[in-house]
């Protein structure tokens, strides 16, 4: 108790120094709380889990996947045809719209991808929306009762909304961007709880189709190009890895499936692929900006503990005439380091957490088809952590040296 | 000493330094403690004068309201003609490089810099040619017997040198007024001799005009006369033979 | 960073700062000395600025090897042609019937009687890697280009092949040896990035045999699932897109992935002036078809959008650690000055008035700055020329995969040191005018 008296009241002895240290982790923590936070999302997202996992069926070959409605029905079922093939827990198509406000000028803020799906399969199926809180769930089940029940429904992300400028309740129409001459007038019924999807936007796929069969007949009975590769993707939930391995199996040896032929992967698998593209971004996230941060991170605080160590030699001296031994010495000024690293640590990444999910509702950082990332429960401690082992880097070599310092010291540094 | 050493103040008709009526105080806490209560003061040309007092008596706020470095409340200072009261701090700045040199109890070098460069740097502020500059501080460093040691730093250099090149820093600049704040109070005695010869010397020879702060008697009877404050007033001016005796 | 503005604006601060010091009339030598007295000390404190200015620099270099990429990788005379309403080539489809028409138009440059237009076919596919080496992905995406007359796409696109190479056959396949299926290998031309990043994929035995170790070379076979590629020529396409491209004869790989239309045309015209009166031409007065039309140099520019991205994180990391610095600077420089309050009294005591104290203590840890910064930009220097791959898009949805090659030019050094300086001055400036208000005489008390 005596010694972190005595090491709170020597930090209150320099506050602009003190304050200056503390300002300075906190400004950096939560840069590196941010980076770790993508990175540890990106980690779970490309993570095999072993179970309740979903799997993608996608076109085989080409990007962007473009397969037939037609492979809908028996693709949701994982291609089982004897009563004793397996199926699927549950199932979601994926067929994306995307339409700008305006016919001829298309921007970002104008315009947007829909996912065209079965309602209710929003609340079943898609990431992070098929686990929500219970008040949130109750909430959002009625936005898709809505799009169930309207079939020109749209919902939106808050983002997005707020990108298009319109309100709940207003009427859209988006002219098709990949759709070409498909043009679909909407009502917006409501929005995706706050998160990640608030740059997204979902319609009913139904819709989509009507507009699809109504095409020759204002086109003198010519299909749309894209009438038979309107189904992107096909989601799956498996209750395991041999569930998965079967039902992959199923759909590898039905012969629905040959123009185009398709395939099937984990989801995780499916990201990994597409993050291939950020591979050495990731990768100089983790290994060069982080790292580079701590160290900077150590050295304001090295910079400082020495200082502070230079300028108090000769009450060292003093106080091994006293009678404290090198050791308790080193622990007072490590201790002194490390108090505050851990205070300002655990403040700046409590602080951020609260910040980036609560007040700024998460971070824009567009990665492949990520857009927004929360920071998770975890980096609560995180911060604490980087400011105890960076203080402790920072401050062990001063504080080592101050075992050198020579009691005669104490008479031959007056003045 | 004596006065009529070939002294030029029977030549000046206008006292080198003019105090009238100065008043300064200071607060200390609540109290306001008036250091100086209207104290007048002439210094001839050319004079070696001594300010002794006990702690606390004003001797050095008086040195510093002269010296441009303080101003006081009330009353009016002037030296060498220019009305130091009346001037703002930028313009004491400059007026110092020129008119003051300071020699410092505890010498005041700038550590890092050699004794040449220590002597120079007051001539960087004035528009020299780096030629002319390395002349005079020569000619300085020459005058208080410290050329063979130029390049040395102040950590080199025992005390009475580190008060040779403080000496040579306050006349580099030629002012007509050095002030001197216990300019032996940090020596040995043996260099205390050689410092206050040197500073009578400057007086004798160069007729510069010397305001001694000092505690020390033998510095005072070095000077010409010498002042006695007490409480922010001169209490006397005894006389040089007083001293002399004692 | 085409640009040499920050250079120019860093240049100006320190031309400002020395005039400045010149005018204080304080000696450098002065500062100089007490820096080099406390050497651990201004060690320690510019290793902040070198670690935030070298990390700057890396990160400029990424995405100005991006802007090289897509303000580069097109010909100024050339003008690409989508259907309407695609802004990336893989959601563009062009009917058959219009292509002829496309390429007879005024305005399209022919090599005697041939018109200078490229008719492709992109597709991105998903290719499985039997058998990666540890820590390599399973899956990549593909980029292929089925072209149908390589010698008037190399023409248009003024890309050649290393020696070694050609272009591949009319057939487009041929059989090689230990060919075990049924197909024959499909020729393909690759880009010298792509040829780099497949080489990747070997395996121990497969490098020690290789022909060329750094990167697959003429001759080399890509496993495709059940066909195979066979590698005929190696483009030297270094700073383009097409660096991370496949090409090979549209008639094959169309059928196979599905894609039997072109997806993009592009014509050579005379000249810039002339590329761009086609594609205005294409995008308002030609009826026949729904177009879309960019001259090359616009198309690749709308894929900056994702370059623009970058840039602002990056901006937003190197501000925050530029502040984080900004602090340990000023502890040093508030140590600094009151280990030398004596020092500031006595200058001040000579005549030193306070804007020259001020502009002393700026110096210093303007100095540090600057050591510290020029350190960072050397160490970041080694960056160049590293390759990296990344994405560059118009948007969301679509993109290229590319492989890019950090590129630190003058640019970038400039912005690296600016920062340096401003973390420099900002963080010497408080602590600057904590020097100015200590009162001499209470300094030398």
């Amino acid at each position: 108790m005596h010694t972190i008296r005595l090491i709170v009241k020597n930090l209150r002895r320099n506050p602009i120094r003190s304050g200056l240290t503390a300002l300075g982790i906190m400004i950096l923590v939560p840069v590196v709380t941010l980076i770790w936070s993508i990175l540890s999302f990106l980690d779970a997202a490309t993570e095999e889990k072993a179970s309740n996992l979903k799997a993608i069926v996608s076109e085989r070959w080409t990007l962007p996947s473009q397969m037939p409605y037609s492979y809908a029905t028996s693709l949701s079922e994982g291609a089982s045809r004897e009563p004793d093939d397996l199926r699927p827990e549950d199932s979601m198509t994926w067929s994306f719209f995307g339409g700008s406000l305006d016919p001829k000028t298309r921007t970002f803020d104008n315009s947007l991808f829909a996912f065209a799906l079965q309602p209710q399969k929003l609340l079943t199926m898609m990431d992070e929306l098929d686990s929500l809180p219970a008040d949130q769930k109750e909430r959002f089940g009625k936005v898709v009762d809505k799009l169930a029940s309207n079939r020109q429904g749209l919902i939106l992300g808050e983002d997005r909304l707020a990108a298009i400028d319109r309100r709940v309740g207003d009427r859209i129409t988006l002219y098709g961007l990949n759709y070409k001459d498909i043009n679909l007038e909407f009502e917006i019924v409501g929005t995706f709880p706050v998160g990640r999807y608030d740059n997204s936007a979902a319609m009913n796929v139904e819709y989509l189709l009507a507009a699809l069969d109504a095409y020759p007949t204002s086109h003198s009975g010519k299909k749309h190009p894209l009438a038979d590769k309107c189904l992107n993707l096909v989601w799956l939930r498996v209750p395991d890895r041999s569930a998965y391995e079967t039902i992959g199996r199923q759909i590898a040896e039905s012969p629905l499936y040959t123009s185009p032929s398709v395939k099937v992967e984990t989801a995780s698998s499916g990201v990994s692929t597409f993050l291939q593209a950020y591979r050495d971004l990731i990768w100089g996230m983790r290994w060069l900006l982080a790292p580079a941060i701590l160290v900077t991170l150590a050295m304001v605080i090295s910079n400082a503990i020495r200082i502070s160590v230079r300028e108090r030699r000769t009450e060292m001296a003093v106080m091994k005439v006293l009678g404290y031994r090198p050791n308790q010495i080193l622990l007072l000024v490590l201790g002194e380091a490390l108090l505050l690293g851990a205070v300002s640590g655990a403040i700046s990444s409590i602080a951020t957490y609260v910040l980036v999910n609560n007040a700024m509702g998460g971070v824009k950082f567009p990665i492949a088809f990520f857009g927004v990332f929360f920071i998770p429960n975890d980096a609560l401690w995180w911060g604490l952590a980087i400011g105890l082992a960076t203080s402790f880097l920072g401050s062990i070599v001063p504080a080592w040296s101050t075992r050198s310092v020579r009691v005669v010291d104490v008479f031959s540094k007056v003045g | 000493m004596n006065l009529d050493d070939g002294n030029p103040i029977v030549n000046a008709h206008d006292p080198i330094v003019l105090v009238r009526n100065a008043h300064r105080s200071f607060r200390r806490g609540n109290e306001r403690v008036d250091v100086l209560g209207g104290l007048s003061l002439e210094v001839p040309p050319g004079e070696f004068l001594a300010l002794m007092g006990p702690s606390g008596s004003g001797k050095t706020t008086l040195l510093n309201l002269i010296a441009g470095l303080d101003r006081p409340d009330q009353g009016e200072i002037f030296v060498a003609g220019d009305k130091v009261s009346g001037m703002n701090e930028t313009q004491l700045a400059a007026w110092r490089t020129r008119h003051v040199g300071f020699i410092f109890q505890f010498y005041h070098l700038l550590p890092v810099l050699t004794a040449f460069e220590n002597v120079e740097l007051p001539l960087l502020l004035l528009p020299l040619s780096a030629r002319a500059r390395r002349e005079q501080v020569m000619t300085a460093l020459d005058l208080v017997g410290l050329t063979e040691r130029v390049r040395h730093r102040p950590g080199q250099l025992s005390g009475g040198q580190q008060q040779r090149v403080g000496i040579a820093r306050a006349i580099v600049t030629d002012p007509s007024l050095l002030v001197a704040d216990e300019p032996t109070g940090d020596l040995d005695a043996k260099s205390a001799t050689e410092i206050l010869d040197l500073m009578a010397e400057l007086n004798t020879s160069l007729h510069k005009t010397i305001i001694m702060v000092t505690h020390d008697l033998r510095a005072a009877r070095r000077a010409h006369r010498t002042l006695h404050l007490d409480k922010g007033v001169l209490v006397t001016e005894p006389d040089m033979s007083l001293y002399e005796a004692g | 960073m085409h640009s040499n503005r920050f250079l120019l604006m860093t240049l100006a601060v320190l031309a400002v700062a020395v005039l400045a010091a010149w005018l204080s009339r304080i000696p450098i030598k002065y500062v100089m000395r007490n820096l080099l007295v406390r050497w651990r000390t201004t060690l320690l404190t510019s290793l902040a600025f070198t670690l935030v200015v070298a990390l700057l620099t890396v990160m400029l270099a990424f995405v100005n090897g991006m802007y090289a990429l897509t303000e580069s990788s097109g010909q100024p005379d050339n003008v690409i042609v989508l259907s309407e309403g695609s802004t990336d080539e893989s959601f563009s489809n062009l009917g058959f019937s219009d292509v002829g028409d496309i390429e007879r138009q005024t305005g399209v440059a022919r090599n005697g009687e041939t018109p200078l237009c490229s008719k492709e076919t992109y597709v991105v596919i998903n290719q499985p890697i039997a058998d990666p080496p540890p820590g390599r992905p399973r899956r990549r995406f593909l980029q292929l280009r089925g072209v149908d007359d390589p010698a008037v796409s190399a023409k248009v696109h003024a890309v050649t092949l290393y020696d070694g190479g050609a272009w591949f056959s009319d057939a487009g396949v041929q059989r090689v040896d230990g060919d075990n299926t049924s197909a024959s290998a499909i020729e393909v031309v690759v880009g010298e990035g792509i040829a780099r990043e497949l080489g990747r994929d070997r395996s121990e035995q497969q490098l020690a045999s290789a022909k060329n170790v750094e990167r697959l070379d003429v001759g080399d076979l890509v496993a495709m699932d059940t066909r195979r590629l066979v590698i005929v020529g190696v483009a030297q396409s270094a700073g383009s897109t097409f660096d991370s491209e496949v090409w090979a004869k549209r008639s094959v790989i169309g059928p196979l992935f599905g894609k039997e239309t072109y997806t993009s045309l592009v014509l050579k015209a005379d000249d810039a002036e002339a590329a761009g009166r086609l594609a205005e031409f294409f995008n308002t007065q030609y009826t026949k078809a729904s177009l879309q039309a960019y001259t090359e140099p616009e198309y690749f520019r709308s894929l900056g959008e994702t370059n623009r991205q970058f840039l602002v994180g990056i901006i937003f990391v190197a501000i925050v650690m530029a502040i984080g610095g900004i602090f340990g600077v000023m502890n040093t420089m508030f140590a600094a000055i009151s280990q030398r309050v004596r020092d500031i009294g006595v200058l001040r005591l000579l005549g030193f008035s306070q804007w020259r104290i001020l502009i002393a203590f700026l110096a210093e840890s303007l100095m540090i700055a600057v050591l510290g910064g020029a350190i960072g930009c050397a160490l970041g220097y080694l960056a160049n020329g590293w390759t990296a791959t990344s994405i560059v898009s118009s948007g969301p949805g679509g993109g290229k995969f590319v492989v890019l090659r950090l590129v630190v030019d003058l640019g970038i050094v400039g912005a690296g040191m600016f920062l340096s300086v401003m973390m420099g001055l900002l963080g010497g400036f408080l602590p600057s005018c904590y020097a100015v208000l200590v009162r001499p005489l209470d300094a030398l008390r």
